[in-house]
């Protein structure tokens, strides 16, 4: 039985028995996808699903997203009535406590089930080094460091930083910083942790940045998947839905949508985990990541401050220290 | 019934032959992203990555933004200045599932109102057919009525049938763009053969299926019932994906954007998975997700048949495979109550 077999069955008895104890009114996880190498969010207050529920290398939701969102038993009455079990990989576990910080959740509803993280596979990277569609793969399976792809029959073994997301290879904090259960041994980030940083802003010019991004965005159709997949953007309503008066335009030209990303990403300074689920679920493949990342740095250099790492601590952004002004108002 | 053929080598020839009357699109890859772009005026590469593109060809006739006209503020009121007619476009290599999206928007376009944008670009253009030899595990067309080898919505239909394609054609159009190529080979019988074989395997590798009997009726009766579209929508994340990138999908949003005395009106892409889509002054009748997610399917699979006789779906799979939760419309449907 591998690592993951063995999480996966403590996961399940643990979800079983807190939900058994009526310790918890609904559990969020992962279940298997419809499509091959895919898993789903899983989010049930039913006891007969979960043996549904799933660990494996392609769980790469950030599933704290759903956490203000969720409702009461009754799946009506006020937001947030429910106490939730929720699975948390290192990045998911800082955008909950990000979330605690900010009251969007209550720590004493939440009962967090922790998985320290070896890092996600990324489909997209398994498809550029195979040359075929996820859908044309026989098998993924890793292999401590290795990952072994077999297509038409033929395996063929790879190191796993080849295929894991950009932001797994840079992850500091695999392991959940703040957890109830912790389903496995912690365990150390990347030794080569440089991997991970953004790639495409460091060493170019403001002007070629700027064609760079001109280029990107033009591809945005404005779908909001970055938005909506962030656990961190968590407005009951977005700026650029504010309509009297229009903030932005709702129209997709390249002005607009780089516009509405600059301030996405400000908005996310001090709350962004670099979980990177805003760049995976880009439709049109823009790097979004570059900026997120980079924010995310940015904010640790000057701030020495990053999202998510203790739940009592003040948020960055609506914090505010008398002595501050002395440095930031002059 | 006479076919003509052409080597896969000598497709370039053929484009460029075209593009002296029309504007060519074939599949492209912008940014790791396949979409009907401009055609560069040789790469022919295409032949040996092209599936589907991720952005639907509905792009090329309801853009994600266009400049429905120009205005001006003057003493006597605003004068209003129309875009200029566009090229005719002939698309290169569309999918069966894809040409029928096409003819399901037809219907809403030239129903309350002649479409004054998207008609005129529908005439213009030409579409060039591409037999689907290798579904992906996401689509389902089988189920809506279509043959990935197959179509009838398209003015020319290509087979790949090994070095070359056969070349049928379906139209009118697409007999009088015959009529002035040259350079192409008659098919024999065998060429003819030969696809239909093609074909044949194409239909079978679509595995996955869709039960569309009843299913007006049982979307009707599940209407109301709350607990399933609670359940189903649960963990959508309420993004446009499935909407802006699929193919039928139709709904627009028009702003207008005015410096000074001078301005534009814009018509973009919108979408019903969004809560602003339905907000009115003093309420949003959708405003729960859940409401928003029946919406989706709803106008799909009951709406639009009651409308225009037919599913504003075509199996194409995007809004399964791109779906960043893995949200599946096949199991919302077939999971479905009575």
């Amino acid at each position: 039985m591998n690592s993951n077999n063995k999480i996966q069955q403590k996961l399940r008895h643990e979800a079983g028995a807190l939900l058994e104890q009526n310790k918890v009114d609904l559990i969020i996880g992962f279940e298997p996808g419809s499509l091959k190498f895919t898993t789903t969010p899983l989010i049930t207050r039913d006891k007969g699903d979960l043996d549904r529920l799933v660990i494996n290398p392609f769980i790469v939701n950030n599933l704290a997203v759903f956490l203000p969102d969720i409702k009461g038993p009754d799946l009506k009455g006020p937001k947030l009535k429910g106490r939730v079990a929720i699975v948390a990989k290192g990045c998911d576990g800082r955008s909950i406590v990000s979330l605690i910080q900010d009251n969007k959740v209550r720590r004493d509803n939440l009962v967090i089930l922790g998985i320290p993280c070896p890092g996600m596979i990324e489909l997209r990277k398994v498809e550029k080094l195979t040359g075929k569609d996820r859908d044309e793969l026989d098998d993924i399976i890793r292999e401590g460091d290795k990952v072994v792809i077999t297509v038409d029959g033929k395996a063929s073994e790879f190191p796993i930083s080849d295929v894991l997301f950009d932001n797994c290879l840079g992850c500091e904090f695999p392991t959940p910083q703040d957890y109830d259960i912790l389903l496995g041994e912690p365990t150390a980030p990347f030794a080569e942790r440089s991997a991970g940083q953004a790639r495409i802003l460091k060493g170019i010019s403001p002007q070629e940045r700027w064609e760079f991004w001109r280029r990107e965005f033009r591809r945005c159709i404005r779908c909001y998947a970055c938005r909506n997949i962030c656990p961190s953007c968590f407005c009951q309503r977005c700026f650029v839905e504010e309509s009297e008066p229009q903030w932005l335009m709702p129209v997709p030209r390249w002005q607009e949508n780089l516009m509405f990303q600059a301030i996405r990403t400000i908005h996310l300074a001090g709350r962004c985990s670099d979980c990177g689920e805003c760049e995976r679920s880009c439709p049109v493949n823009i790097p979004l990541r570059s900026l997120t990342r980079e924010m995310y740095d940015l904010v640790d250099e000057l701030f020495h401050f990053k999202a998510g790492m203790a739940k009592d601590a003040p948020p960055l952004m609506t914090h505010y220290e008398q002595e501050e002004a002395k440095d930031l108002i002059r | 019934m006479n076919h003509k053929k052409i080597n896969k080598k000598d497709l370039g020839n053929l484009l460029h032959q075209w593009s002296k009357d029309y504007t060519i699109f074939v599949p492209s890859n912008e940014g790791d992203t396949a979409q009907m772009g401009l055609w560069d005026g040789s790469d022919t590469g295409f032949l040996d990555w092209y599936r589907n593109t991720a952005k639907p060809p509905k792009a090329n006739f309801l853009p994600p933004v266009e400049e429905m006209f120009r205005f001006q503020k003057g003493k006597e009121g605003h004068s209003i200045k129309l875009p200029s007619q566009e090229h005719q476009q002939l698309i290169f290599g569309i999918r069966p599932c894809d040409g029928r999206s096409l003819a399901i928007l037809d219907n809403i376009f030239t129903d309350a109102y002649q479409d004054p944008y998207y008609l005129p670009r529908r005439e213009g253009a030409v579409l060039v057919g591409l037999g689907c030899l290798k579904p992906y595990d996401t689509c389902f067309c089988t189920s809506l009525g279509i043959s990935p080898g197959e179509s009838n919505d398209v003015d020319l239909m290509l087979t790949d049938t090994g070095d070359e394609f056969l070349i049928e054609e379906i139209s009118d159009k697409g007999k009088q763009l015959m009529e002035l190529t040259a350079g192409l080979e008659d098919a024999t019988e065998d060429d003819t053969a030969r696809a239909s074989e093609a074909k044949g395997k194409a239909h079978d590798k679509v595995t996955r299926k869709i039960d569309t009997q009843h299913l007006s009726h049982k979307l009707l009766s599940t209407f109301e019932d709350e607990t399933y579209w609670e359940k189903v929508a649960a963990k959508c994340i309420a993004c446009g994906i499935c909407t802006f990138l699929c193919p039928t999908c139709h709904c627009f949003d028009i702003s207008d954007e005015m410096v000074k005395k001078e301005g534009a009106r814009f018509r973009c892409w919108d979408s019903c998975a969004f809560p602003l889509y339905t907000k009115m002054p003093m309420e949003n009748p959708r405003e729960e997700k859940w409401q928003r997610v029946r919406q989706k399917v709803c106008h799909k699979f009951e709406f639009y048949p009651m409308a225009f006789d037919v599913i504003a779906c075509t199996g194409c799979g995007r809004c399964i495979r791109l779906c960043p939760v893995n949200w599946d419309i096949c199991q919302t449907l077939g999971q479905l109550p009575g």
